[in-house]
């Protein structure tokens, strides 16, 4: 505990781990937005959003290295692919179940396909762990100090353009109104002629991006393969953590969790993952609402 | 989540309760008899390592009858079976192998491993019931993480990534299985009580109380329900039965690891129990039969399997989101009613109430 702590007090380890920290809960906090905004629209937590972020990995890698597609023109095929996948995925695993009186019949569904997800990435690229260049190689330093890869620096500041993004969307564009129309009041929006299945399919579409984008930011940093799905885990935490129902909370929260990951490395090595948990659960003790939410239990 | 469903939902009474139909006879009847047959025939044409899978897809579904008590009757989507089924055979092993210096008699010890895995499932209820819905699965989520991590690296009571080793098998007045045909038919009255135990919670305050929280928790707290009391009751009784499940497991394979207490392991207990019918013992037992079989069955198409497994999960939900239960449910339904007209129609039968949740 005290070497913890005095490892903790040096400035350059401090500053690392905070970099890695933040930087990982953009990861999180890209996947916990995608989980807040379904559950908000539709009602369905999604079992399936660590997967989706490894096939977002697994894309833009395929896009990169096997295509042999430049950066600039990687970027649209891949958000191209990613519409595609949030397209498929809606028509597969929500639309056929939307009036099912049994609503955790469509949790269920998303966790079948969580696991048809990963085995077709291990079918299409193999289960050994692929190699990704860095976006930005390099790394930054203080003096003669390593402190980080650009590449985390990279993932803070296209998590909080994305955030930014999707802020912009819902508070100030058109579009965005009318898809928290629908996510509001699905009966009230289809009487006010906005055709909810498109706002649906584009709910699908931004979370799918969210996820993989976050998943194209990892890639260099993990590896490519098949337990980045595991990821979701922490971002369950995050929305946990931060407050129920709000886009702002589960982001609060997922950084929260990335740091509080990145700092008890510091403590212990073996028990990081029970750390992480344990400050959901005491969160839940003292705050069960989360520590920026009200009191919204399960609003849909 | 709730509130877009709760529109479309009734209030079930099960009015119906003690009077017998030609359906519930037919039912019993047939059950009985499967079960028999089960019991009988099976180990005549199974081979010693399929007896032990089938074996574990007994214990499997004791621990997804808990689910079936959550999920089924009380409409509560947990994760958090795999920890305490981990409670239960860590306990288990510790009092039994004598790495602690005790070596107690395995039955005592299993007993206390369901009062262990109950009290702590308790504690972890009080907690988690603080949440509601989709937040409370998210914290169960939660709490099979920690438990995994600390079940994969506290060295003196769980052996670390090795696990623990050398567990005597369980013994009853001098007796021990001495194969897994033996342990078959041990299994067999623990799956009978389990069940037996499931099928009466339902008939009590209890079940009937977790049916209102879960079709409609407005209604059933006007009707005087406590709702976070029956919901953390319902929690230890499904802790119970993991726990049993788990020390089972424990004295079953005379090893136990932390890879089968995973939150992916989890999610093949929810599946288990969705796929036979979650609000019905017989369609879990049948669930907890295939998931834990089908791996052995589907070899020739190894390399698709999880594929085939994942997607059937997505068509299974989209065309029964009640499971066979439910299918057999339909079909019975169907074929009485041609005989006897209109007057089983008016009649719920409580397998029937699954269908509302």
């Amino acid at each position: 505990m005290l070497q913890g702590l005095t490892i903790l007090t040096q400035p350059i380890i401090f500053m690392q781990l905070t970099i890695n920290g933040v930087a990982m809960g953009m990861i999180y906090a890209l996947m916990a937005m995608g989980l807040i905004l379904l559950i908000r629209a539709i009602g369905v937590m999604n079992f399936a959003q660590g997967e989706l972020l490894m096939l977002g990995a697994f894309i833009t890698w395929g896009l990169t290295y096997q295509v042999k597609l430049p950066l600039p023109l990687m970027i649209p095929a891949a958000m191209l692919c990613f519409a595609l996948v949030g397209v498929i995925f809606m028509f597969l695993v929500y639309w056929p179940l939307r009036n099912n009186s049994y609503p955790t019949a469509t949790v269920i569904s998303t966790m079948g396909a969580a696991m048809a997800i990963r085995e077709i990435a291990t079918i299409t690229w193999g289960s050994l762990p692929l190699v990704a260049a860095p976006l930005v190689k390099g790394v930054l330093r203080v003096g003669n100090m390593r402190i980080v890869q650009y590449q985390y620096l990279l993932t803070i500041v296209i998590g909080a353009i994305l955030i930014f993004l999707v802020f912009m969307l819902f508070e100030k564009l058109y579009a965005g109104r009318i898809m928290q129309a629908a996510a509001q009041d699905k009966y009230a929006a289809e009487l006010l002629g906005i055709p909810t299945i498109l706002t649906t399919a584009a709910t699908y579409i931004i979370v799918v991006t969210l996820a993989s984008v976050g998943g194209f930011m990892i890639a260099p940093v993990f590896l490519v393969n098949v337990t980045l799905g595991s990821l979701q885990l922490r971002a369950f935490a995050g929305v946990v953590t931060g407050g129920f129902g709000s886009v702002k909370g589960a982001i609060l929260g997922s950084l929260i969790i990335g740091l509080v990951e990145s700092y008890s490395s510091a403590f212990t090595t073996t028990y990081k993952d029970a750390v992480v948990f344990l400050v959901l659960i005491v969160v839940l003790l003292f705050r069960p609402q989360g520590i920026f939410g009200e009191l919204i239990a399960d609003k849909a | 989540m709730s509130e877009k469903n709760n529109s479309n939902q009734k209030i079930i009474v099960d009015l119906k309760d003690t009077s017998i139909s030609a359906i519930s006879i037919f039912k019993i009847v047939a059950i009985t008899a499967a079960f028999i047959a089960f019991a009988v025939y099976t180990p005549k044409f199974t081979n010693a390592y399929s007896m032990m899978i089938l074996n574990i897809s007994l214990i499997n579904f004791i621990a997804a009858l808990g689910l079936s008590v959550m999920l089924g009757m009380g409409g509560q989507l947990s994760f958090a079976a795999v920890s305490f089924m981990g409670t239960g055979a860590y306990f288990v092993a510790n009092l039994t192998n004598g790495r602690l210096g005790v070596a107690w008699e395995p039955v005592p010890v299993l007993v206390g491993a369901v009062l262990f895995s109950a009290v702590f499932a308790y504690i972890c209820g009080s907690i988690l019931f603080r949440l509601s819905g989709t937040y409370f699965t998210f914290a169960t989520i939660g709490l099979v993480q920690v438990t995994w991590s600390v079940y994969l690296n506290y060295r003196p009571l769980c052996g670390g990534p090795d696990g623990v080793s050398g567990i005597p098998v369980i013994r009853f007045f001098g007796m021990s299985p001495r194969d897994y045909h033996d342990w078959f038919y041990v299994l067999l009255i623990f799956v009978l009580l389990a069940g037996f135990l499931v099928e009466r919670i339902r008939r009590t305050r209890l079940g009937r109380s977790l049916a209102s929280v879960r079709d409609n928790e407005i209604a059933a707290q006007t009707l005087g329900v406590n709702i976070y009391k029956t919901k953390v009751i319902a929690f230890t009784v499904a802790g119970a039965l993991s726990g049993l499940a788990g020390g089972l497991y424990a004295m079953h394979n005379q090893f136990i690891s932390s890879d089968i207490f995973t939150f992916d392991m989890a999610t093949t207990y929810v599946i288990m129990a969705m796929l036979g019918g979650v609000n019905n013992t017989v369609g879990v037992f049948v669930g907890a039969l295939l998931v834990t079989m089908l791996p052995e069955w589907l070899r020739p198409i190894q390399r698709y399997l999880k594929l085939t497994y994942g997607v059937g999960i997505i068509f299974l939900m989209i065309f029964m989101p009640m499971g066979l239960a439910g299918l057999g449910n339909m079909i019975l339904k169907k074929f009485f009613r041609r005989k006897k007209g209109q007057k089983e129609t008016l009649l719920t039968d409580e397998d029937e109430t699954g269908g509302e949740v």
